[in-house]
């Protein structure tokens, strides 16, 4: 802002002189200042250097001014021929997300941006969600953002490489299972059965080493569902019981031994598989997932324990 | 006890382990002692080999929320309301400081939020002059009287309306003063809206996701102006967002998150169209989201306890039981979550897990989902504008929250009663 010259715009105040304001905030003078030159060019209509500027400021001032977002993005469609302007827009971006990745605006600004070039990359895109991601490896934006730049761009080839290391890096990392979820949508449709065999085995091999982790079991479930049409097999039934030990066998009786059962997610996909086939050990299942195994979630037990 | 703390030490070792030697990045497999048989039957994922970052976090929080199980003085077995009132009225009574300028855009939240919690601890609390207050404020911001921006000189932004719609629902006292724009605001709504079924925030750059439809559909249902130029597609959206796991994301494909189901599920309540997605899926992911040791609502398989999950996800659980579907949570648990780990004796307000601190929005989550925790939900034969809410515990020590709005049942009756004209006939209640 500093380069440019102010004094001729209008300030509009920013106090609302109401008596007794309800949560009036304090603005510093700063920030009032910033504020009065922003909605004083705003009101104008300005499409200037000097206004995109003060977005500039206002933006870094107060990320979730959305009004200033909108108001960048207009001036930025009627100043910038030279699409090194929208380069050096997304440099700036970069930059910003980093510093406020809990940004909602940021994401819908950059889909407006790149929506705006006319060769736009996807390598471009790429280095700034990795770095988000590494930092914070749950970012829901982040994780949502990538997949519509993946569709935008229609290039699927650095996505498998992408969850395979958030998934090593942390097992139970749902965000990762989902977008490996999101991936398996662009499949060739010839290569479902070896796809769908590899996959089974790369569940078996997470699940075995931490079996009490929801997020491949769900995955699991996806898995037959989208290639299968949820016909369960004997193979995922028999990888799934050695998971449960002998609770099916000795049920909720207290006075046997204790059945060692290691996943309570395979106890429950087994039971909703037996549910359709064996009421009696869908019943002992979803009553030992009641009684002993997953007792937070009795009322969901008893409910399909009733649908039997 | 024994087997209970040597398995905690054996947990604290393994987070100072992680922890002391720098953030944990790669996975490290530890060692199990011998299991018991008690042991046997405590299946946590500490039973496990793989210690990973998500591992680490959820061990440090289950052992703050068995130590304020262990250790909570009896007091806070109830609500201390007039403490969290002093919270609240505080903020009504006095200005914030300039840090709150990050939420310059985002100001009638603050009087939802605040106003919301306010009455769900009393409806008799928040007294005329607040409600003149807050109405003052709104038409500062909004002059029109809607639609409504997030503060002055600014754009108009679903979210704000439908923060600016629920703060006004909070003024009954001067309810039949009030006139809103309802023709502006209608044709704002429809200006907004996406031809796959979706709301822009706002325009022309905002996001495209279902809370987008779900604050849309909010308000002109409330206001009896949500007709099929605003319905149309949306369902179809709504189950484009149900993700495999059964809850929904914000957008299609998307994970699938408390915050968003929420939206999408009341969505489809007031679209009539709630048998139109796999709820078996959504009432298991909804049901697990309920952990044993915290007792509290996670937004994400693997993510942990938080409480303003328990309006998100308890008020999804409260929509499909008032519908029929079952009660798919532990009520009595998470309750025991919000008196014991989201308030403390020292200070006043409701916060997300122990370690943080209270804040407006948590404050009026929590609030909430204590309602849901107190009261059966029906919707039989009624329109979700007259939803019905019945205690299920003695006293109940909050009023009973409407879980399609996020207001009190008394304040959407009062609110549809004065600004809503189908709701107005009888026998015309709100039919999609």
């Amino acid at each position: 802002m500093d380069q440019y010259d102010y004094s001729d715009v209008q300030r509009v105040s920013v106090g609302s002189g109401l008596e007794n304001e309800l949560c009036a905030i304090m603005y510093t003078d700063e920030y009032k200042e910033l504020i009065s030159i922003f909605v004083g060019l705003l009101q104008q209509n300005e499409v200037s250097e000097r206004a995109f500027a003060v977005t500039t400021a206002v933006i870094e001032n107060a990320a979730a001014l959305y009004t200033a977002w909108n108001y960048r993005f207009e001036i930025g469609t009627a100043l910038f021929q030279d699409q090194d302007r929208w380069e050096k827009e997304l440099d700036w971006l970069d930059e910003f997300t980093l510093n406020n990745p809990k940004n909602y605006q940021i994401w819908s600004y950059r889909q407006a941006v790149i929506s705006q070039q006319q060769k736009p990359q996807f390598v471009r895109d790429l280095p700034i969600l990795d770095l988000m991601i590494e930092d914070d490896t749950k970012n829901y934006h982040v994780w949502s953002y990538r997949k519509w730049s993946v569709q935008f761009f229609k290039d699927w080839s650095h996505e498998l490489d992408f969850v395979n290391k958030y998934i090593d890096r942390d097992v139970y990392n749902n965000s990762a299972w989902t977008h490996r979820a999101f991936y398996l949508q662009n499949i060739d449709p010839t290569e479902h059965e070896s796809i769908f065999d590899a996959e089974i085995s790369y569940c078996f091999e997470k699940i075995s080493m931490a079996p009490q982790n929801v997020s491949p079991w769900n995955y699991l479930r996806f898995i037959y569902g989208s290639f299968k049409n949820n016909e369960f097999d004997a193979r995922l039934v028999e990888f799934a019981s050695s998971f449960i030990g002998t609770v099916l066998e000795v049920g909720t009786d207290s006075n046997s031994v204790a059945p060692h059962v290691r996943s309570s997610f395979a106890l429950e996909l087994l039971a909703d598989i037996y549910a359709k086939r064996d009421s009696n050990k869908a019943k002992i299942a979803y009553q030992a997932l009641a009684d002993t195994w997953d007792p937070i979630r009795k009322h969901y037990w008893n409910l399909r324990i009733k649908q039997l | 006890m024994t087997i209970k703390s040597t398995a905690r030490a054996a947990k604290k070792i393994s987070y100072l382990r992680t922890n002391v030697l720098g953030r944990k990045r790669e996975p490290v497999e530890r060692e199990v002692e011998v299991e018991t048989e008690e042991e046997v039957m405590e299946l946590t994922t500490s039973n496990t080999e793989l210690v990973t970052e998500t591992l680490v976090e959820r061990e440090k929080l289950i052992d703050d929320c068995l130590y304020l199980y262990d250790t909570a003085p009896e007091k806070l077995n109830h609500l201390q309301k007039d403490f969290h009132k002093i919270f609240l009225e505080y903020w009504l009574n006095n200005p914030l400081p300039s840090g709150f300028k990050s939420l310059d855009a985002s100001q009638p939240w603050l009087f939802y939020w605040i106003g919301n919690a306010f009455k769900t601890l009393n409806p008799n609390w928040l007294n005329t002059d607040q409600q003149n207050r807050i109405i003052d404020k709104l038409w500062y911001i909004s002059p029109e009287g809607g639609p409504f921006s997030g503060g002055k000189h600014q754009l108009p932004h679903l979210a704000a309306n439908y923060a600016s719609i629920n703060s006004i629902a909070l003024c009954h006292d001067i309810n039949n003063s009030i006139e809103l724009n309802k023709n502006a605001i209608y044709g704002w709504l429809v200006s907004l809206k996406t031809p796959d079924g979706a709301f822009l925030t706002t325009r022309p750059v905002g996001e495209r996701d279902v809370r987008g439809v779900y604050t849309a559909l909010s308000i002109s249902s409330l206001l009896g102006i949500m007709d099929s130029n605003l319905t149309q597609n949306v369902t179809n959206f709504l189950i484009s967002c149900q993700s495999y796991e059964g809850g929904f994301g914000g957008c299609p494909n998307d994970e699938a998150h408390g915050g968003y189901t929420f939206c999408a599920v009341a969505s489809l309540a007031l679209l009539n169209a709630l048998d139109k997605i796999n709820i078996e899926a959504l009432l298991s992911w909804c049901s697990s989201r309920q952990s044993k040791e915290e007792k509290g609502l996670n937004g994400r398989s693997n993510k942990l306890v938080d409480g303003c999950y328990s309006f998100w996800v308890g008020g999804t659980a409260a929509i499909l039981e008032a519908y029929g579907y079952g009660v798919c949570i532990d009520k009595d648990a998470l309750k025991q979550y919000i008196l014991k780990c989201c308030q403390t004796e020292k200070s006043p307000g409701l916060r997300d897990k122990p370690g943080t601190q209270a804040d407006f929005y948590h404050t009026n989550y929590v609030l909430a989902g204590l309602s849901i925790c107190e009261h059966s939900f029906s919707a039989k034969g009624s329109s979700p504008l007259d939803l019905i809410a019945i205690p299920r515990v003695e006293a109940p020590e909050v009023e009973a929250i409407n879980p399609i709005y996020g207001i009190t049942v008394q304040d959407v009756h009062n609110f549809a009663t004065r600004h809503n004209e189908s709701f107005q006939l009888p026998n015309l209640s709100m039919k999609v």
